[in-house]
C-alpha cells in the first residue's frame, strides 16, 4: 500500500520558487490500476517521481507498505527501486544497442539469480507482452508499440509490487495505445501488480479504475469507477 | 547479460569515434615502443663498438693515468705489463688480454695534416680481444714494421689509399718531436667513428720507439661473462695492487651511457605528450558518451543501478577502448620495431660527417625489450581507465529524475 501524507514539492528556478505539489495526501491499495490525470504543470509527474523514489518532497512523507521512503539514503532508495518498482517511460528509454531480450534482461543484471531462471523469466514475460517473435530485434527494428511492450516487459520482469508509468501512451497512435493499455490491465489482473499512470490521455482514463485529478499541485477529485 | 557485455556494446555504438580514439592511443604507444627499441639498439650497438674496438670489457691503467686520460700522459704508464699478466693469468673468466699504447699524434700525407689518435697494438694478442682485424675492407692487416692501418673515412679525408705513404708526428715522453714514415697496409671500416675517422693503428714496438718508452698505456681485458664484470674488476684489482687501476667499459664511457639515459628520458617525454593527447581524446569520447546517454543513465538509476554499477560500466568502456588501442599500439610498435631489428635504420649518409658523440654509424638496428612492450600495454590500459574517471564523475552526480528529464 502507498500512502502520501501532506506532500509538498517546490522547484527553484533561479530565484523564483515554483510549487509543484501543495499538500497531496492519498492512499493507493495493492493491485490498483490508477491514473493521475491533469493538465501540464499540474504536478502529476512530480508525484509519480516522488512515489517512485526518484525525487524527494520538500515537505510531507510517503509510506510504501509502512516504510517511509523519504528517510532512505540514496543507496537504499536504489535498492528499493531495484526490488519493488518498475518504470515505463513516455519515450520507452530502451538501450538501442541491445535486443528486446537483452533490454528486458537488464534489470536482472542486479539480481542474484541462476542464468537459466533469468532466461525463463525474460522469455516468459516477452511472450506475455506478445513479443516472442521479436526477442532478437533491436529497438530501431521495432515499432513504437512494440518498443513500449519491451519497456513494459522490462518493468515487470523483476516481478515488482508496483509499476509507475509516466505518460506511457503519449508517443503511440490510438490503436497501439489501446493495445498497450489492454496489456497492462491484463497484467495488472493476472499479476496483481499495482499500476500508477501519470497521463492526460482520455484513453488511459478510460482504462483506469481510479482517476486522481490534479490541478496546480492539489487533488481536485479522486474517483473510483 | 553482464555489465561488461553492455559496456562492450556501448563502445561500438559509434564505431568511428571509438576507432579514432583507440588509434590515438595506438600511435602514442607505438611511438614509445619504437623509440625504446631504437634506444636499446643504439645502446647495444654503442656498447658493442666500445667492447669490440675501443676498450674491451675492462682496462687496466697505471694509477693516476685515467684521471688525465684525455691528455694521454706518458709519465704514468704501465712500465712492466708482465707483472700484471702473471698476477691475472689464473683468472678463468678472462678470455683475452692485450696491451695498447694510445697517444696523441698528427697524420701528414705530405700536403695536409690532421690530429689523430695513435694506437700501438700487439697484433697477436689484439685479435683475442678486439675485432679490428676482421674489419679490413681494403689491403691487409699489419704485417711489416712500417705498416699502418687507418680508417676508411680518414683515408678519404686525407686522400690516402692502400700503399700510400704517410708520416706520423708526435712528441715522445720527454716532449721531443718525433716522426715516422709509414705505408698504409689496409683500410678498416669498424662502424666506430673513433677508429674509422680519428685513429691510426701501428705495431706496438714502433709506437714505443716513437714515444721513447718501453711500457704501455693500458691493458685491455676481454671476459667470458660480461654479466659479472664488477666481480671480475674487483678480483683483478685485488690481485694487481694499488699501483694500478681497473675500469669497466661503462665507467670509461660514463658520458655516453649517461647521454643514453638523458636521450631516453627526452624521447619518453615526447611519447608521453602523444599519450596525453590520446588521453584527452578518451576524456572527450567518454564525456560525449556520458552527455548523450544522460536519459539512459537516468533510466538505469531508476531501475536500481547505483553509482557503483554506472561507474563500472563506463570504466569498462574506457578500459575496452584502452585495451584495443594498446593492443593495436603494441602491434604497430612491434611491427615497426621488427623492421628496425631486421632491416635497421640507415643513417650512414646522414651521419657520415656529423659527430653524434655516440660511438655508432652506418645502420642502426633495434633491440626489442618485450618487458617494455608489456609495460607500455599496461600503461595504455591504466591511463585509459584513469582518465575515464573524470567524465564519469558527471554521471554519478546526476539525480535520476534530472537525468530522465534531460532531452
Amino acid at each position: 500500500m502507498v500512502e502520501t501524507i501532506d506532500l509538498f514539492k517546490d522547484y527553484k528556478v533561479g530565484k523564483v520558487l515554483f510549487p509543484a505539489l501543495r499538500g497531496i495526501s492519498l492512499k493507493i491499495e495493492d493491485g490498483e490500476f490508477i491514473a493521475i490525470a491533469g493538465p501540464s504543470g499540474s504536478g502529476k509527474t512530480t508525484l509519480l517521481n516522488i512515489i517512485g523514489c526518484l525525487d524527494i518532497p520538500t515537505k510531507g512523507d510517503v509510506l510504501i507498505n509502512g516504510t517511509s521512503i523519504t528517510t532512505l539514503s540514496t543507496k537504499e532508495k536504489a535498492e528499493f527501486r531495484k526490488n519493488e518498482l518498475g518504470f515505463v517511460f513516455q519515450t520507452f528509454n530502451l538501450i538501442p544497442v541491445l535486443t528486446a531480450y537483452e533490454n528486458v534482461e537488464m534489470p536482472l543484471i542486479l539480481v542474484n539469480m541462476p542464468a537459466e531462471e533469468k532466461k525463463e523469466r525474460v522469455i516468459s514475460i516477452l511472450e506475455e507482452v506478445g513479443l516472442s517473435e521479436f526477442i532478437n530485434r533491436k529497438s530501431n527494428e521495432m515499432s513504437g508499440g512494440q518498443q513500449q511492450r519491451v519497456a513494459i516487459a522490462r518493468a515487470l520482469v523483476k516481478k515488482p509490487s508496483m509499476v509507475l508509468a509516466d505518460e506511457p501512451t503519449a508517443n503511440l497512435d490510438s490503436m497501439n495505445a489501446k493495445e498497450i493499455l489492454s496489456l497492462m490491465k491484463e497484467l495488472n489482473k493476472k499479476k496483481k501488480t499495482t499500476f500508477i499512470f501519470s497521463t492526460h490521455d482520455p484513453l488511459v482514463m478510460e482504462f483506469a479504475e481510479r482517476i486522481i485529478y490534479l490541478r496546480d499541485g492539489k487533488i481536485t477529485s479522486d474517483k473510483k469507477k | 547479460m553482464k555489465i561488461l557485455n553492455l559496456a562492450w556494446r556501448n563502445v561500438f555504438r559509434h564505431r568511428r569515434r571509438t576507432i579514432i580514439t583507440a588509434a590515438a592511443i595506438s600511435v602514442g604507444l607505438a611511438t614509445m615502443i619504437y623509440m625504446d627499441t631504437m634506444m636499446n639498439g643504439l645502446d647495444s650497438l654503442a656498447a658493442g663498438n666500445i667492447i669490440d674496438f675501443e676498450t674491451s670489457h675492462l682496462e687496466i691503467f697505471a694509477k693516476g693515468y685515467y684521471r688525465e686520460e684525455g691528455l694521454f700522459p706518458l709519465d704514468t704508464i704501465i712500465e712492466n705489463p708482465e707483472f700484471i699478466l702473471q698476477r691475472i693469468a689464473k683468472i678463468k673468466t678472462i678470455k683475452g688480454v692485450t696491451p695498447r699504447i694510445k697517444f696523441q699524434c698528427r697524420i701528414n700525407n705530405g700536403i695536409d695534416e690532421l690530429p689523430v689518435l695513435g694506437i700501438g697494438i700487439d697484433i697477436e694478442k689484439e685479435t683475442k680481444v678486439f675485432k679490428t682485424a676482421n674489419t679490413v675492407v681494403k689491403g691487409e692487416y699489419l704485417k711489416n714494421q712500417d705498416d699502418i692501418l687507418i680508417g676508411k673515412d680518414l683515408a678519404k679525408d686525407m686522400d690516402l689509399d692502400v700503399g700510400s705513404f704517410l708520416t706520423i708526428i708526435t712528441r715522445d715522453r720527454y716532449g721531443t718531436y718525433e716522426a715516422y714514415d709509414f705505408t698504409v697496409s689496409g683500410l678498416i671500416n669498424t662502424g666506430h667513428p673513433l677508429l674509422d675517422r680519428n685513429a691510426a693503428l701501428m705495431h706496438m714496438n714502433i709506437a714505443q720507439r716513437l714515444l721513447s718508452m718501453y711500457g704501455i698505456t693500458e691493458l685491455c681485458i676481454k671476459t667470458r661473462d660480461d654479466n659479472k664484470l664488477m666481480q671480475l674488476k674487483q678480483e683483478i684489482a685485488s690481485k694487481i695492487g694499488k699501483n694500478f687501476e681497473v675500469y669497466t667499459y661503462k665507467e670509461l664511457n660514463a658520458g655516453i651511457f649517461d647521454l643514453s639515459g638523458m636521450k631516453r628520458s627526452g624521447q619518453f617525454m615526447i611519447a608521453l605528450v602523444v599519450v596525453i593527447i590520446a588521453a584527452i581524446g578518451i576524456i572527450n569520447t567518454m564525456l560525449m558518451a556520458v552527455m548523450e546517454r544522460i536519459p539512459e543513465i537516468g533510466m538505469l538509476k531508476a531501475m536500481g543501478f547505483g553509482n557503483y554499477n554506472i561507474v563500472k560500466m563506463f570504466i569498462y568502456e574506457g578500459g575496452i577502448i584502452g585495451i584495443f588501442g594498446s593492443l593495436f599500439g603494441c602491434f604497430l610498435g612491434l611491427l615497426a620495431s621488427l623492421h628496425l631489428v631486421y632491416y635497421g635504420l640507415d643513417l650512414s649518409h646522414m651521419l657520415e660527417n656529423i659527430d653524434i658523440i655516440y660511438p655508432v654509424k652506418f645502420i642502426i638496428t633495434g633491440e626489442i625489450n618485450y618487458m617494455t612492450v608489456l609495460g607500455v600495454f599496461i600503461f595504455g590500459v591504466v591511463v585509459s581507465v584513469i582518465v575515464t574517471l573524470w567524465p564519469v564523475r558527471k554521471a554519478t552526480k546526476l539525480e535520476p529524475v534530472e537525468a530522465l528529464r534531460h532531452v
